[in-house]
C-alpha cells in the first residue's frame, strides 16, 4: 500500500498536520491519515519532506473537454444556441477527455470539475462531474447530472435576440422562458404521473424531464448571472418554483453581499483574473469573493474553463486572497466549498479517511509563487507531474 | 522634488540595493543609491523595507482601444473591412478613459505598447504610451514604434469566411509581399524625383515607406513555426527590420531567431488553446528564449489576458524555471528596448523617467500589492497605506 510522509498536509477539514502522514489503499481512498502511521512490510513510501500537501482541488464551474480548447472550431461543442430552451442536451455527451484542457486541469491541480453547457441559452441543458483523469468519460463521472445550466443578461439576448432575431431579445423575455419552462415541466409532470396511476402510455419530453429533476430537488439550477438583478431576478425565479439553485459568476455580487447572504446562497464566484468584456461586468473586482464570504454567502471559486485557464486555478485563488479572502476561506473556496455544492463531498473536497485519495503536491505555501503545483495524484495515482524547462 | 527612503531598489539594469532611496527632480530620476541626499525634497515617503521597481511595461496591449466593461461600442481594435489598413494610427482610437489604465496603474503598470489587431495583414502603426492623463498626445512615448502586421489564421479568419483573400496562409504572405513590393517600387521611384505625379500617392504604399526605408520595423502576430518563418521570410527579402509578437512556437524554431536576432513579445501566455495555431502555448517558449539569450518580453495583450496580470505572469514564468531578476526583467526593462523608448523607462537609473512602484513585499509575491505607482515623479496611484 501507498503511504505519504514528510509533507505539511492542510486537510482542510481537520487540523493542520505539520509532518503529516496518508495511507492509501488499493482502490484509491485514504485509508489513515495523522501525525503519525505505523508502516508495514511491503508498504510503498512517497517522502516529500520539505513539501506541501493540499486536497486535489475542486472547479465547480467549467467547460472542460467541450470549448474547444487547442483544437479549433471543430472541437467547439459549449452551446446548442439554435434554439433557447435545451433541457435535454448534456455535457455529457460532449466532452473529449482527451483535449488538453483535462492535462491543463491536472496541472492546475485540479483533480475533480463541473462540466456545464454554456450561457447562449435561457435553459442550456444538463451537467456534469467528473475527475480530470482518464479516457472515458463515463468511467470518470462523480455525479451525472450534477445541475441543469440556466443564464440570464447578455449571453442569451446576443445568441437569440441579436444574433437571430428571436426570443429572448430582452432580460424580461430571458425571465419569462425560464419561467414557462419549469412550468411547463410542473405541468408535464402531473400529466405524467397521472397517466402512470392510470396505467396509460406517455410520451417522455425529455426536454421537461430535466425540468421536473430540478423542480424534484434532485439536482439543483445553475443560473449564470453577472449583473446585480440578473442575480436577484434569478432568485426570485428559484424561489417562485421552490427549487435549490447556485448562481454561477455573481459577479456583482459585492453590490447586493447583504441580500445574497440573507439568502443563504451558494455562489460559484470567477472567472478570476480575467478582462471586464461586457457591460454586465463592468463592476468587476477582485474583491468580490472576499466581500460575498464576509456577508455568509458560500463562496466557491471556479475558472469557467477556457475563460480563465485551468492551468491558474491557484493562481486565481492567490489572487483572491490577497484582496482579503482569508487562507482558510480561500483553501475551503477551492476544495470543500465546491465539493458541497456539487453534493459531492462524500468522495472529494478534503482528505479525510474514507475519502478519495485526490492530492496536490505544492513545493511551498499554497497562494505564494513558491507554491507552484510539482505533483497531482487522483485515487493514488500520479496523473500530473511537473518538468522544469 | 520627491524623496523615497527606506526601500529596496530593484533597479534592473544595475543590480539591487538592499537599502537605498530615490531622489526624483522634475519627473526624472535625480539619485539613487544607499545614500541620497533628501535635503532639499518636498515630500519624503518612508517606504519601511517596501521593494521598489521600475514601472511595469507591457510591450502588447489594447488599451484604449478594446474598452473594459463597455461592450461593443468601445471596441475599436480591428479596421475589418480591407486587409491593408497601415494608414491607420492607434492614436486616433485611444479612450484615454478606459477603465483599464486605472486598473494598470493598480497593477503597478506604467507604459504600454497599443497595438491594432490582427485581423489584417497590414493593421497600422501601434505606438508606446504612458498609462496616464486625458490627452493621447501628451501621454505618446513613442509614436510610430512600428507597423503591425498579422499571419495565421486572424486574417484568414476575418476575410477568408467573406470569400475575400487572404483565405489561406498562402494568400497572406501574397498580399504583404505584394503591399511591401509596391511600396518598393514607389520609394525607387520617388528617389528618381518621378513620384510625385498625379494619381500614383496611395495609402498603403506611402505608409510603408518608412518601413522599407528601415524606420520603422514590422511588428508581425505570429504564432505558429510555420507562420513566424514566413515572417523571418519575407522580412529578409526586404531587408527590412522585424520583431514577433505572440511566437508561440518560438521554442521549436529558436536557432533561426536568434541567429537572425530578432526581438520577441511573448504571450498572452495565460491564455488557453483558443485556436490551433496556438495550441501549444505554454511556459516553455520564454525560458527557453532566456535560456537562449534571445532578447523578449512578456505580454498579456490585453485584455485577452487583463494587463492587471501581467507580473503575475513574471510569476508563473519563475515556477517553469525562469530566474526571479529575469522574470522582472520581462515586464520591464526587456519590455522598453523592445518598444524602443530605453532611454526613457524600463529600469532605475539617474536621468530616466521617474516611473516607479513601490510594493508591499516581494514583486514577484503572488500576494503582493502595489502600493504606490509613480508616473514622471508624480503619484498617479496610491494604495493609502503610506
Amino acid at each position: 500500500m501507498l503511504v505519504v510522509k514528510g509533507a505539511k498536509i492542510y486537510p482542510v477539514t481537520g487540523e493542520v498536520l505539520e509532518d503529516g502522514m496518508m495511507r492509501i489503499d488499493a482502490q484509491g481512498k485514504i485509508s489513515q491519515i495523522g501525525r503519525s502511521i505505523p508502516l508495514e512490510v511491503g508498504d510503498q513510501v512517497l517522502d516529500f519532506t520539505g513539501k506541501v500537501i493540499i486536497p486535489g482541488l475542486v472547479d465547480a464551474h467549467t467547460h472542460v473537454g467541450m470549448w474547444g480548447d487547442g483544437e479549433g472550431r471543430a472541437g467547439y461543442d459549449g452551446n446548442e444556441s439554435v434554439r433557447s430552451i435545451t433541457g435535454e442536451v448534456r455535457a455529457l455527451d460532449a466532452v473529449n477527455p482527451r483535449q488538453i484542457s483535462f492535462t491543463g486541469a491536472r496541472e492546475g491541480g485540479i483533480t475533480t470539475v463541473q462540466i456545464l453547457p454554456g450561457s447562449g441559452n435561457p435553459i442550456g441543458g444538463l451537467g456534469l462531474a467528473c475527475k480530470t483523469w482518464g479516457s472515458v468519460i463515463d468511467e470518470m463521472l462523480v455525479k451525472n447530472p450534477s445541475g441543469l445550466k440556466g443564464a440570464t443578461g447578455e449571453n442569451p439576448k446576443r445568441a437569440h435576440g441579436q444574433a437571430q432575431k428571436q426570443a429572448p431579445a430582452t432580460r424580461m423575455a430571458v425571465a419569462s422562458m425560464i419561467r414557462t419552462y419549469f412550468e411547463d415541466a410542473k405541468v408535464y409532470g402531473e400529466k405524467k404521473e397521472q397517466a402512470q396511476a392510470e396505467g396509460r402510455p406517455f410520451e417522455t419530453d425529455l426536454n421537461l424531464e430535466s425540468g421536473l429533476m430540478v423542480l424534484a430537488k434532485q439536482i439543483p439550477f445553475r443560473v449564470h448571472a453577472h449583473r446585480h438583478d440578473d442575480i436577484v431576478t434569478a432568485i426570485r425565479i428559484c424561489e417562485e418554483f421552490d427549487i435549490d439553485y447556485t448562481i454561477e459568476h455573481c459577479t456583482d455580487g459585492h453590490l447586493i453581499a447583504e441580500y445574497l447572504g440573507r439568502k443563504q446562497i451558494t455562489a460559484m464566484v470567477g472567472p478570476g483574473l480575467s478582462a471586464s468584456g461586457k457591460v454586465e461586468t463592468a463592476a468587476m473586482t477582485d474583491e468580490n469573493p472576499a466581500i460575498l464570504a464576509r456577508h455568509g454567502v458560500k463562496v466557491c471559486l471556479m475558472t469557467d474553463h477556457p475563460f480563465l485557464n485551468c492551468r491558474y486555478f491557484l493562481q486565481y485563488a492567490a489572487i483572491a486572497h490577497k484582496h482579503g479572502l482569508s487562507f482558510a476561506d480561500t483553501l475551503q473556496a477551492i476544495t470543500i466549498n465546491p465539493a458541497q455544492a456539487l453534493g459531492i463531498e462524500d468522495r472529494v473536497g478534503s482528505l479525510e479517511a474514507g475519502k478519495d485519495a485526490d492530492f496536490v503536491v505544492l513545493g511551498g505555501e499554497p497562494f505564494s509563487y513558491k507554491g507552484a503545483v510539482l505533483e497531482t495524484y487522483i485515487e493514488g495515482r500520479l496523473v500530473w507531474q511537473r518538468e522544469i524547462y | 522634488m520627491l524623496g523615497i527612503k527606506n526601500v529596496k531598489v530593484e533597479t534592473i539594469a544595475d543590480g539591487t540595493i538592499e537599502a537605498g532611496g530615490i531622489v526624483i527632480r522634475d519627473g526624472k530620476i535625480a539619485e539613487v543609491g544607499r545614500e541620497v541626499d533628501l535635503s532639499g525634497c518636498a515630500r519624503v515617503i518612508d517606504g519601511r523595507g517596501r521593494v521598489v521597481t521600475p514601472g511595469l511595461i507591457d510591450a502588447h496591449t489594447h488599451v484604449g482601444l478594446s474598452e473594459s466593461g463597455v461592450g461593443s461600442a468601445g471596441r475599436d481594435t480591428n479596421e475589418d473591412t480591407h486587409p491593408l489598413t497601415p494608414g491607420l494610427s492607434v492614436r486616433d482610437g485611444i479612450n484615454m478613459q478606459d477603465q483599464a489604465f486605472e486598473s494598470f496603474r493598480r497593477a503597478g503598470i506604467t507604459a504600454a505598447g497599443v497595438f491594432p489587431g490582427s485581423g489584417n495583414i497590414l493593421g497600422g502603426t501601434a505606438l508606446a504610451l504612458k498609462c496616464r492623463g486625458m490627452i493621447v498626445d501628451e501621454a505618446v512615448l513613442k509614436d510610430p514604434v512600428g507597423m503591425k502586421a498579422a499571419l495565421g489564421e486572424n486574417p484568414k479568419a476575418c476575410y477568408g469566411a467573406r470569400q475575400q483573400s487572404p483565405a489561406t496562409r498562402m494568400g497572406s504572405a501574397a498580399l504583404l509581399r505584394g503591399a511591401l513590393q509596391r511600396a518598393e517600387d514607389y520609394l525607387a521611384k520617388v528617389s528618381l524625383g518621378k513620384g510625385e505625379v498625379p494619381g500614383d500617392r496611395d495609402g498603403i504604399r506611402e505608409a510603408l515607406v518608412p518601413v522599407i526605408k528601415g524606420e520603422q520595423p514590422l511588428i508581425i502576430h505570429a504564432h505558429r513555426h510555420d507562420d513566424i518563418l514566413t515572417a523571418l521570410r519575407i522580412c529578409g527579402e526586404f531587408g527590412i527590420k522585424c520583431m514577433l509578437h505572440h511566437v508561440t512556437d518560438g521554442h521549436l524554431v529558436k536557432d533561426i531567431i536568434k541567429r537572425e536576432k530578432i526581438s520577441c513579445a511573448v504571450g498572452p501566455t495565460l491564455h488557453y488553446g483558443s485556436k490551433l495555431e496556438n495550441k501549444d502555448r505554454d511556459f516553455r517558449t520564454p525560458v527557453v528564449f532566456h535560456r537562449e539569450g534571445i532578447p523578449f518580453c512578456l505580454i498579456t495583450d490585453h485584455p485577452v489576458v487583463d494587463g492587471r496580470n501581467l507580473l503575475l505572469t513574471a510569476s508563473i514564468a519563475t515556477q517553469w524555471g525562469l530566474p526571479d531578476q529575469a522574470a522582472l526583467r520581462a515586464v520591464t526593462l526587456s519590455a522598453a528596448e523592445h518598444l524602443g523608448i530605453e532611454d526613457r523607462v524600463g529600469s532605475i537609473a539617474i536621468g530616466k523617467d521617474a516611473d516607479l512602484v513601490l510594493w508591499s513585499a516581494n514583486p514577484l509575491e503572488f500576494t503582493t500589492f502595489a502600493d504606490m505607482t509613480i508616473i514622471d515623479g508624480e503619484i498617479v496611484y496610491e494604495r493609502g497605506v503610506l
